[in-house]
């Protein structure tokens, strides 16, 4: 049987949670043997196989329509999507600026910040994301997986990744489980 | 007695306890947020829900009442379904960002019961309204965002406090916790007692002082009893990193059941008080650091054999402190004024209320059907005895009042009477029917229409409670013939009632014990020692000691006192130290240390037994025979 294939990418988040996977140190030899590691932020190769992977994982919330393009991406090409950390689990830090609103967070950024002169205006291009509101994964694809924690543990992503790459469903409960 | 089953277990429990109460002695947890022990039940958040053989729906275990033969389960997938969607929903209501809550990490109940429950995300996600934040109170903020709205908080304030500050306005998802009539936490009537926040079981009311500096879980838990007053409240000293991150009220404890006040809970974390490290020596007219040594030397050559040495101590010092106190200053020096800085007065005129038998204690006063108060204002100096009143009050307790100034009890009495000042031997007269109305108006100026009101309120009752205070002990140091405490132990006796004297600091009856009972003079004086501790002098006592020859004092903070002193020994505070208390009741309690005491700092005793030593006193001696005739329990 060949080795499940794993892909990673990144959303609105801060990389914390593929540091954390980094953490796992030498482990990540372990993690190779089991699976076949394919894209990721932090390879050469960027985009999921279109030909589809077993196990995607995605960090990060939806704050764009360019995350919203990214998210389906994965969700097409993988068979079971794991949310890791807390923005891809919950929208983490960055559903603050729901509460005043997108507009207004992007008018205080780019217009009215003290150090922006009258030339402020908020960017805006066909090449660029239209910003949306801050969602978390499972708002706008299905989630098989749920992987809390700002960011999750090395541990519980070893654990995570070695049980996927086993075919199994990692069962995060317990020490595994926290928020924050 | 009732027999049930709770998941298989037979079980015999009290005949009315509630399901909830019946698993926690079966050590089965059901999981409960709205609901806490020292509550009435509420049956607000549903969490507690559990399966009963027979019944058609889940039922809340902790309003629902065992029965004979239940079948009980509280661990079916049933439940853990209908468990998760009550989080669900409530994590949905408001803004509960986790990442950056003080309590997250262990102290959170509600995200506890999620982690519990193995929730790994919001299947329903927050609607994102803002809701306020109010910091205008001085030592807590309310925040609406991350409230569940389970009324711990309302209720604690009913019926630990009894202020009731806290309510709530509108319904639904609209609810909100309000103070008062919608004001902001800092212009309410709300006494700072912190037992809504002790109690919040989210990060909704934190402290200002303890946030982000470590959580309880995390961090050393010493059981002590607090020192603020005479009714030594049982509190957990929440430690880190020796400093004091909060203190909390003991939810078992016998004397307050988990009730604090502001002396005890937040003083003593926001004071700033600047410790004082070293001992000094005045020299040339100025204070100068120097060796312990040196300030014994010096103590020791004007101690020495002086017939004429004054000797105060605070009664907030331990019993085994203000024991070696007295074995040196009354013992071994003889002095002639050795007394306490409350100078004796609410322990004025004790013993013949015990000969008498009428001492009250906290129980009687929470059992009393009517509390007439004299000179005495529990509100203000006692608060978690003048909680126990301020509960009872909706239950048709009724109150009078009887002082001669201000008194915050007078605004919930049901009768207010201010007699002229010093007249209150002739109107307790008579309302026991010794003298006639003419004779008590001559003098107190009190009007017939309440003297009439008061004779009928104490009439009326069934349990009077009298609660006298300063007030009336101030008179009885007076000497007089006409003593007021002789002329209420003549009324209680009349209409079998009881006195509850609230006594003063927390270790005023030791102090009364021990003879430290004289009005404080330093006249002829030629020494003064002021054994402080970490306590504060009066403005009143300040002035007395304005010309003393020679002051010496010992002392955890620096004052205006320890600046104008010739000698300062610095010394441990409350909290680094271990002693014993006797509180108003005569429990005799402890203090643990919960704290280590800086570098060049000594615990009271110490300085005691050094000094001791240097003038060849002896110690010996039980520090708890003197007390023995005043413990109870």
């Amino acid at each position: 049987m060949a080795k499940p294939k794993i892909a990673s990418d990144w959303l609105a988040g801060c990389a914390g949670c593929h540091m954390s996977l980094l953490d796992i140190d030498e482990r990540i030899a372990i993690v190779a043997e089991l699976a076949d590691i394919r894209a990721t932020p932090i390879t050469d190769l960027k985009e999921p196989d279109e030909s589809g992977v077993d196990v995607g994982i995605l960090e990060g919330a939806v704050n764009l329509t360019t995350n919203e393009e990214v998210a389906h991406r994965m969700r097409k090409r993988c068979k079971i999507l794991v949310a890791l950390g807390d923005c891809a689990v919950f929208g983490g830090v960055l559903t603050h600026r729901n509460i005043c609103g997108t507009e207004e967070a992007l008018k205080r950024a780019y217009i009215e910040t003290e150090s922006t002169d009258d030339s402020g205006k908020i960017p805006s291009d066909p090449e660029l994301g239209v910003p949306t509101d801050v969602r978390a994964v499972h708002e706008v694809v299905d989630v098989d997986i749920w992987i809390p924690g700002c960011p999750p543990d090395p541990d519980t992503i070893f654990y995570a990744l070695s049980e996927l790459a086993q075919g199994r469903k990692p069962d995060i409960k317990g020490d595994k489980l926290h928020w924050h | 007695m009732v027999q049930l089953t709770i998941d298989g277990k037979q079980i015999e429990v009290q005949e009315g306890i509630t399901v909830i109460k019946a698993a926690k002695q079966a050590g089965i947890k059901i999981p409960a947020l709205c609901g806490h022990p020292n509550l009435t039940p509420y049956g607000g958040c549903r969490l507690c829900v559990v399966e009963i053989e027979g019944m058609r729906t889940l039922q809340t275990a902790c309003t629902l009442p065992v029965s004979n033969n239940m079948v009980v389960r509280t661990n079916t997938e049933l439940l853990h379904e209908s468990r998760k969607f009550i989080l669900s929903m409530l994590f949905s209501e408001r803004n509960h960002y986790c990442m950056y809550c003080q309590v997250s990490g262990g102290e959170c109940e509600l995200q506890n019961a999620a982690l519990a429950e193995g929730m790994d995300h919001w299947p329903l996600q927050p609607n994102w309204v803002n809701f306020p934040v109010d910091s205008s109170h001085p030592y807590f903020v309310l925040d609406h965002n991350r409230c569940i709205l389970c009324r711990r908080c309302v209720r604690a304030c009913a019926e630990i406090t009894g202020n009731f500050t806290l309510a709530t306005e509108n319904r639904g998802a609209q609810t909100m916790i309000i103070a008062d009539y919608n004001v902001p936490l800092g212009e309410s009537s709300c006494v700072s007692c912190g037992n809504c926040v002790q109690i919040c079981p989210t990060g909704a009311l934190i402290d200002r002082q303890s946030a982000y500096r470590g959580l309880a879980p995390d961090a050393d838990h010493i059981p002590s009893t607090c020192v603020g007053c005479s009714v030594g409240c049982s509190v957990d000293l929440i430690v880190r990193d020796n400093q004091l991150l909060r203190v909390n009220g003991d939810y078992q404890g016998v004397v307050n059941k988990g009730a604090m006040c502001e002396l005890g809970r937040f003083v003593p974390i926001f004071s700033k008080n600047t410790r004082l490290h070293t001992p000094m020596v005045k020299k040339n007219g100025s204070l100068k650091a120097a060796s312990w040594e040196e300030a014994f030397s010096v103590i020791n050559s004007k101690l020495k054999g002086n017939k004429s040495v004054a000797a105060l101590v605070s009664t907030r010092l331990s019993a085994e402190a203000l024991y070696a106190f007295k074995k040196i200053f009354i013992d071994h020096l003889g002095s002639s004024m050795v007394t306490s800085i409350e100078e004796h007065i609410p322990t004025a005129g004790l013993d013949q209320v015990i000969e008498a038998g009428l001492e009250a204690n906290l129980n009687d006063l929470n059992e009393a059907d009517t509390i007439i108060a004299l000179g005495a204002d529990l509100f203000r100096s006692h608060q978690v005895a003048g909680f126990i009143i301020k509960r009872n009050l909706p239950k048709g307790v009724r109150l009078a009042v009887i002082d001669v100034g201000e008194n915050m009890m007078a605004e919930r009495a049901d009768l207010v009477i201010q007699p002229k000042p010093g007249t209150d031997y002739d109107l307790l007269m008579g309302l026991a029917g010794k003298k006639s109305f003419e004779e008590v108006a001559k003098t107190s100026y009190v009007s017939e229409k309440a003297f009439k009101e008061l004779q009928k309120l104490i009439a009326e009752a069934k349990r009077p409670i009298f609660v006298y205070g300063k007030g009336i002990t101030f008179q009885e140091g007076k000497k007089n013939e006409k003593s007021p405490l002789k002329a209420l132990i003549e009324l209680a006796k009349t209409v079998q009632g009881k006195l509850f004297s609230p006594k003063g600091k927390a270790n005023s009856l030791a102090g009364h014990a021990y003879g430290l009972d004289k009005m404080f003079t330093a006249e002829g004086c030629d020494v003064v020692y002021m054994a402080l501790g970490d306590d504060e002098a009066s403005q009143n006592l300040m002035q007395r000691l304005e010309n003393v020859p020679f002051l010496i004092v010992q002392a955890s903070y620096d004052s205006k006192l320890t600046a104008k002193a010739d000698v300062v020994l610095p010394v441990n505070i409350w909290a680094e130290e271990e002693g014993h208390y006797l509180n108003l009741e005569g429990r005799l309690q402890e203090t643990k240390a919960g704290l280590t005491a800086p570098e060049g700092v000594l615990p009271n005793v110490q300085v005691f037994e050094a000094i001791a030593k240097a003038l060849g006193a002896s110690l010996d001696g039980n520090w708890k025979s003197d007390l023995e005739k005043y413990i109870r329990e």
